[in-house]
């Protein structure tokens, strides 16, 4: 049907004498001839095969176009996804309002917990400094947090970067010039020389040891089944085994994970040590904190700084310069103390011989035994612990709205801030089993996995950083649970503030629920539970690449829209 | 237009058109998908396809009413996301196509059949959608009205501003360019002799 006519319309009204011509088959292949001509192609393409041929070959092109076209190749974009809230309303006016509430959940919490630690830690005569002070330039907890200034400095210039990208997103097309960006920022930053450091590392053979004559230079990482240190360390220790003795020179900290540690020996630094027993016959210039089952302060130990302990005996028959403060069962006192102490536990003991020049403050089970050989510069301030008298005090009950109020303040900032996020964390925690499976693991994975990580250098901010957000997940957990319950109670919703509303009502009920003698312990446990592994599934769901939402089927069906009796695609006619 | 694979969002229509937030939620959340998706494979970046979506949503508010329920809702909505689809490219005019209806070109033979099926049977999805980017800015919006969004003759004719008649030219054409981009082979874009 090769016809001279370039018209489209005069051409259908010639004769099929001949082949089809591309433009009458693709037509008929459409459905947009009428009956007579699709009849007459019909009948054509029956009797000639290169027709037949030509009308299947453009049906199926038709098909390759509408797959091609569906095809769901690409997930929809997080910035659409997030489109839906920011167009629904504007929350300017919001925002006031958040930040006002935000400020007094963090009164609140500053007025809870902060403060009161804060007095407490002054009473126990840290220098009269503030806990930040105290963290940060005393260095009583943490060495590590210059590493965490570096940390901090590092995460402003990937928030500088990622603001950048965002803001030349639009210049640069395709993820591929994104992440060669990005691939090249941390090169850069890999490229800037890191200052010397000399660092030795230990862990050959079941015994280590720095003998008496030697000296090391730096760092020493030790790793064995005992390690004995006779010589002289020029830098910090950090020892993990099962007995440490050192008995040389330490000139900065030492950090101990022991079964046994003992310093007969001299540390000019700090101690920080998670051990069983801790013996102190040496000299320690600075600090000493632990969590031990026993510490002994030996009549020749001598701490020049403070003594911060976390056990279940401590006894202290050496000098400690500054303050003591002690949370464990049973405190015995032989020595001289040169601060206060501020003491927590079942028992507290003076013997003769013992001198404290500060503030005694022993709050316990049983009255303070004093000797009359010791000497107090002042009488122990005590306070027998009241158990149970919680629910009788009606301040108990004004902390726990106040908390509850802050609780949800929390989350109302969270929803407002995340919207997605939080309405995908409550999708999560509609799948139970996943949901308590999770949260079992993370909430006793997690902190092992963070104490592993923090036996490195490196890993140690990691590992902190992971048990920061640990604890905020802990927190966090009841908000999520709450909105659950909300919605159990007024109804399932996809709207925000409906959604904030429910969750308001929800966390009243759980923190009700969670007052309850003896049952209250097993909720609270059940909602960090089901709270943390909630979160958990989200935060994976949120870094696993999305599956693309259900959308329309396909709209194109070809062969539905040809005419009667074609054998397009079909076995041959006969 | 057959519509989604999901019901007539009757209600959420009602209650978008009484200002419900809720509902233009819903609806975005069932339909921005196969919209991103028309607008992906109509413009040119995929920037352009995420500024198009939110802008076809945005224009949605203000049409929502204009909207004939008896219709499907796909249906309508397809075509002011093509309508708004063209308004962009024909404003950048990033590529300067035949725009008059001329048919000087229009091929009239009958092609190799066996060579224009042996390029389909050779070509991916993929392939296809590589191929579609390099076309000209009729010839892709008239093969995604068609063949994305099922759009009837007539209603590519009223989007594309030429004659209805001349639909199978704009979209025969298109197919030949596609060939071409798939293959590099002007003679069987052209329409090679039996």
């Amino acid at each position: 049907m090769n016809e001279s006519s370039n018209n489209p319309d005069e051409r259908l009204d010639e004769h099929l004498d001949d082949h089809l011509d591309e433009m009458t088959g693709m037509l008929y292949v459409e459905g947009q001839l009428d009956r007579q001509r699709a009849q007459q192609v019909s009948a054509h393409s029956q009797e000639c095969p290169s027709c037949r041929t030509l009308l299947r070959a453009l049906e199926r092109e038709s098909r390759l176009l509408t797959r091609a076209m569906l095809e769901e190749d690409e997930p929809l974009p997080s910035r659409l996804a997030a489109f839906q809230q920011s167009a629904q309303k504007s929350m300017q006016w919001i925002w006031g309002a958040v930040f006002g509430l935000a400020a007094t959940g963090a009164y609140a919490l500053y007025t809870g917990y902060v403060e009161p630690m804060q007095q407490r830690f002054e009473q126990a005569g840290f220098g009269g400094s503030s806990v930040l002070n105290l963290m940060i330039f005393q260095g009583a907890f943490w060495k590590g947090w210059q590493s965490m200034l570096t940390l901090l400095e590092v995460l402003a210039l990937l928030t500088i970067a990622g603001s950048a990208v965002v803001f030349l997103r639009r210049r640069l097309r395709g993820r591929g010039s994104v992440f060669a960006m990005m691939v090249a920022g941390i090169c850069a930053a890999a490229t800037v020389p890191s200052p010397a450091m000399a660092t030795e590392f230990r862990n050959q053979g079941d015994t280590i040891e720095v003998g008496k004559d030697e000296t090391i230079k730096g760092d020493l990482f030790a790793h064995g089944h005992h390690v004995k240190i006779e010589g002289t360390v020029d830098g910090d220790v950090y020892v993990f085994c099962q007995g440490a003795d050192i008995e040389g020179h330490v000139t900065g900290d030492v950090i101990a994970f022991a079964q046994m540690l003992r310093v007969n020996g001299k540390v000019d630094g700090n101690i920080r040590s998670f051990t069983n027993t801790t013996w102190v016959s040496g000299n320690i210039a600075k600090n000493l904190l632990t969590f031990a089952e026993t510490v002994n302060i030996d009549p020749t130990g001598k701490v020049g700084g403070s003594v911060t302990t976390f056990l279940n005996t401590l006894t202290i028959d050496g000098a400690v310069g500054r303050d003591v403060l002690s949370f464990g069962s049973e405190a015995t006192i032989a020595g001289n103390i040169g601060g206060g102490i501020q003491a927590q536990g079942n028992t507290l003991k003076f013997n003769s011989g013992a001198q404290v020049a500060g503030p005694v403050k022993f709050k316990g089970n049983h009255a303070p035994e004093v000797s009359s050989g010791a000497k107090l510069a002042i009488p122990v301030v005590f306070t027998q612990e009241e158990h149970h008298k919680r629910y009788e005090d009606s301040g108990f009950y004004v902390w726990r709205v106040i908390w509850t109020a802050a609780v949800i303040l929390f989350g109302l900032v969270l929803f407002v801030l995340l919207p997605n996020f939080a309405r995908s964390t409550v999708d999560s925690a509609e799948r139970y089993g996943a949901s308590f499976g999770l949260g079992v693991l993370v909430l006793f994975g997690v902190p092992i996995a963070a104490f592993i990580a923090c036996i490195t250098v490196v890993g140690m901010m990691i590992g902190i950083s992971t048990f920061i957000l640990w604890m905020t997940t802990l927190f966090c957990a009841q908000i999520v649970v709450g909105a659950i319950v909300g919605q159990w109670l007024m109804g399932h919703t996809r709207e925000t503030w409906q959604l904030i509303g429910r969750m308001v009502v929800g966390v009243i009920v759980v923190r009700v629920l969670g007052m309850i003698p003896f049952l209250g312990g097993w909720v609270r446990f059940a909602v960090v539970l089901w709270g943390m592994g909630a979160i958990s599934l989200a935060i994976y769901r949120h870094f696993t690449p999305p599956r693309t939402v259900a959308v329309p089927a396909s709209p194109v069906m070809p062969p539905s829209s040809l005419p009667p009796n074609t054998t397009i695609g079909s076995p041959q006619p006969a | 237009m057959s519509s989604p694979g999901i019901a007539e969002p009757t209600e959420a229509i009602a209650r978008a058109k009484a200002g419900d937030a809720q509902a233009w939620g819903q609806l975005y959340h069932d339909y921005a998908p196969a919209i991103f998706r028309f607008c992906r494979r109509a413009l040119p970046t995929r920037e352009d396809a995420e500024d198009a979506t939110m802008e076809v949503f945005m224009k949605l508010k203000g049409k929502i009413n204009q909207y004939d329920p008896s219709r499907p809702f796909s249906g309508w909505l397809y075509k002011v996301a093509a309508n708004h689809c063209w308004d962009t490219l024909r404003r950048r005019k990033i590529r300067q196509d035949k725009e008059t209806e001329d048919s000087d070109e229009l091929p009239l033979e009958h092609p190799d059949p066996s060579q224009l099926d042996r390029l389909i049977e050779q070509r991916s999805s993929a392939e296809v959608r590589k191929a579609l980017a390099c076309l000209g800015k009729r010839a892709r919006m008239a093969l995604v009205m068609r063949y994305y969004s099922d759009m009837s003759y007539d209603e590519i004719a009223d989007e594309l501003g030429v004659r209805r008649a001349f639909v199978g030219v704009v979209l025969l054409r298109a197919r030949h360019e596609l060939r071409n981009a798939l293959e590099g082979n002007a003679a069987l874009a052209a329409g090679g002799k039996a």
